[in-house]
């Protein structure tokens, strides 16, 4: 397993973010769903070595985050996308997924190649020399994802990664993260079950700052059957029909 | 998005090609590439222009004088420093204002170590700036026939303050991640260089000998020209805002965000390094004292440093040779002029110099010059010209006055030499001295009614309300009395007389 974590907390004051999440994700897409508040970002920041937890255990890639040397060896095969990129506005494409793929350790001599391959797999090569306050907020978002998996990540985390994303861009963001999980585990945090039916192969729902399923897409899918849940799809129907159980 | 699969992970690089930087200094280039230090430059030529280069081109065009203001006085550090650190500070702040803490905070490289390629970055653009700034600014004095050399110890510690303050600004900005910090910085930055001028003018020796804009002790009219800059006390502040640099980028490696344990304890031994420097520059401050060459530091002298620069002397005059430092060759004829006078009363008499030389003036600790005495010395007897004491050359010779006429010029020199030929040195004299060399001066060409304001000025600066009398009283009863006789029995009374007169024996009722 690349992602298992035990009784995860994580308190922000008086207010419980994440309450006791337990999980294991291997190789594959794996799919987090839940409202807004839910928890999903929270517990993706612990997940990428950015917010520790207040208890519980987590191992991600066989390492413990908590001693600082498993912790770096863990940032150096990560990848990760936050909810809300912050980017340098004088940089360009290129320079700002260099800059990511030297802080992630990569060797000096691999760094030229990998970057106009993450640029070029996120469709932004003929802007790669665009200084980053010139791009939409879509192309921000595919820069944020460039150097995302600059260093072929063997954990990534996505954090809404298909917010602001045309459809086409959709389509092919899903297809290149079937094609990053077959050798990889890619955790996407996102409130758009399409995403999740098309590309993950299992699928966490959180509630208040819990897991209240997880399961394959076709599970959640089920769940929703004849439940009379709202939802223009199966999989809305099945999301719906487990928050509604969660609920009540 | 392609969704064509590329290798994101690429063979190793190909064989023969140039190797590739480390990562440190590629994120530096990246940095450098795109650092907004340069967007503050313009701002920072204008000042540096105003208040660095503008108002030096009113001094004599002499390397020591003209830099005094700028280097001497730090105002090329004021003009830069406290931006930079501004500046820097914006920059520091950057991922808590851009949103990319935990972007970056997610990746494996310290923190910290990333944050000095970006410190080094800013610091590169404002001393690289600093230095082109200075560089401009002394092309320009040789362009303009500047004499001397440049000081080039206190550029270096110009260019040390501006780290320092680059450092300062940067750590406030990564400590404190807020819009404010910035102009808080660069304020506080300015703050710090006033207490720095006002604590310099105020203390002469000690641990202020360091502050950036102290200007006691930096140099004098003579260095560059007479003797050599002495390298002690740069080098004693450079080690004091190097310190300081170095223990203020540690304190930005010390917040548990800015790496491992390792790394945090590497940052406490950077800060102790700089805080050594820094201690050590003050004790070594401690022990400076001021020699007639400038500010030595026992433990960092260099004895060679204190030996005097040699020199091809330029000559002229006829009969009365006059002979000056090649810096000083645009005052010869003048002085040639100016001397001659005094030098036609006294020829002939017994120890009257035959020629006049430049010598190297003593070191005073005041800003400015601080008069010195002509002496007369040798055989035959020689006068001595501490040229570089005078702060009345003709020309610009000020920040804020008037050049100085040939008139004012010629009447100083003059008295200075009639003084040193009646033997009063620094002092007023004897009333007989006094009357003497008010006969002499008005042989000379300095009439009676001009001497007691040119007295004052130029041996009693400090002298009280209510300033210089008139030509009056019984000195000048006398100096009317000898200058009245013909020049032959006043020839035959000062070759009789002279050696006592010299002695201070002679008292006002034997003149004749």
């Amino acid at each position: 397993m690349n992602v298992e974590l035990t009784g995860l907390v994580r308190r922000f004051g008086r207010t419980q973010a994440v309450a006791g999440v337990s999980l294991r994700v291997g190789p594959g897409v794996f799919g987090l769903l839940g409202p807004n508040g839910a928890g999903k970002t929270s517990l993706l920041r612990m997940m990428a070595t950015v917010l520790p937890p207040s208890s519980g255990r987590m191992e991600l890639l066989g390492r413990d985050p908590r001693e600082h040397p498993q912790r770096r060896e863990i940032r150096r095969r990560l990848g990760y996308l936050p909810q809300n990129l912050g980017y340098y506005p004088g940089f360009t494409v290129t320079e700002f997924v260099e800059y990511f793929a030297l802080l992630k350790d990569m060797p000096p001599g691999q760094v030229p190649r990998a970057v106009a391959a993450a640029v070029e797999r996120v469709g932004l090569a003929g802007k790669r020399k665009s200084r980053l306050k010139t791009l939409s907020g879509g192309m921000l978002r595919r820069v944020g994802i460039a150097q995302a998996i600059v260093n072929d990540p063997e954990l990534l985390l996505l954090d809404e990664p298909t917010a602001g994303l045309d459809p086409e861009q959709r389509v092919a963001f899903r297809t290149m993260l079937r094609d990053i999980g077959e050798r990889a585990t890619v955790v996407v945090s996102t409130h758009l079950v399409e995403d999740i039916g098309a590309a993950c192969t299992e699928v966490a729902l959180m509630n208040q700052g819990g897991i209240v399923f997880h399961g394959t897409p076709a599970q959640l899918t089920a769940r929703g059957e004849g439940s009379g849940a709202a939802g223009d799809a199966p999989l809305e129907r099945g999301y719906s029909a487990v928050l509604a159980e969660a609920r009540a | 998005m392609t969704t064509a699969t590329a290798p994101a992970r690429p063979a190793s690089a190909r064989r023969g090609h140039l190797p590739r930087p480390p990562s440190f200094l590629r994120l530096v280039r990246i940095e450098l590439r795109r650092s907004p230090m340069p967007l503050i430059l313009p701002l920072i030529a204008a000042l540096f222009w105003f208040d660095s280069y503008r108002p030096s081109t009113s001094q004599a065009p002499l390397y020591p004088l003209v830099t005094f203001w700028n280097m001497g006085q730090g105002h090329t550090i004021i003009d830069v420093g406290p931006f930079a650190a501004g500046m820097a500070a914006w920059i520091g702040a950057r991922d808590g204002r851009r949103g990319t803490a935990d972007l970056v905070t997610a990746t494996p490289r310290p923190r910290w170590v990333a944050q000095l390629a970006t410190w080094g970055a800013t610091a590169l653009w404002a001393v690289l700036a600093y230095l082109v700034f200075a560089g401009v600014m002394f092309a320009w004095y040789a362009h303009r026939g500047v004499q001397g050399e440049p000081p080039w110890w206190w550029v270096a510690v110009g260019a040390t303050a501006v780290l320092a303050f680059t450092a300062a600004g940067f750590t406030a900005g990564v400590l404190f991640p807020n819009r404010f910090v910035a102009p808080l910085a660069a304020f506080g930055g300015f703050l710090l260089m006033m207490m720095s001028s006002q604590t310099g003018f105020r203390d002469r020796s000690g641990w202020a000998l360091l502050l950036p804009t102290n200007s006691n002790g930096n140099f004098q009219v003579d260095s560059g020209i007479l003797y050599p800059y002495l390298p002690d006390l740069p080098i004693a502040r450079m080690m004091f805002l190097a310190g300081i640099a170095v223990a203020v980028l540690g304190l930005a490696g010390l917040p548990a965000a800015a790496g491992g344990r390792r790394v945090r304890m590497a940052a406490a031994a950077v800060i102790v390094v700089g805080l050594t420097a820094t201690g050590t520059a003050v004790g070594l401050a401690r022990t400076a004292r001021l020699s007639s060459h400038g500010m030595v530091i026992p433990a960092l002298h260099d004895a060679a440093s204190g030996k005097l620069i040699a020199y091809t002397p330029v000559c002229a005059g006829s009969g009365f040779r006059v002979c000056l430092n090649p810096a000083y060759r645009r005052y010869l004829t003048d002085t040639v002029g100016a001397l001659a006078p005094v030098a036609h009363e006294v020829a002939g008499l017994p120890g009257a110099p035959v020629r006049a030389v430049q010598a190297p003036a003593i070191y005073d600790d005041n800003d400015g010059q601080g008069g010195q005495p002509m002496t007369i010395s040798g055989d035959p007897p020689v006068l001595s010209v501490p040229y570089g004491a005078f702060s009345f050359l003709p020309g610009p010779a000020g920040f804020s006055t008037a050049p100085v006429s040939r008139t004012v010029y010629d009447q100083n020199t003059r008295l200075l030499f009639a003084q040193a030929f009646v033997g009063a040195g620094d002092t007023l004299g004897t009333p007989a001295q006094q009357a003497v060399r008010a006969a002499l001066l008005q042989a000379a060409g300095v009439p009676f009614a001009q001497q007691p304001g040119l007295v004052s000025g130029a041996l009693q600066p400090s002298a009280p309300s209510p300033g210089p009398g008139r030509a009056t009283g019984p000195v000048y009863a006398a100096a009317a009395r000898f200058a009245a006789l013909p020049p032959a029995t006043r020839h035959a009374w000062l070759v009789t007389n002279l050696a006592a007169l010299r002695a201070g024996q002679v008292t006002l009722d034997r003149l004749p």
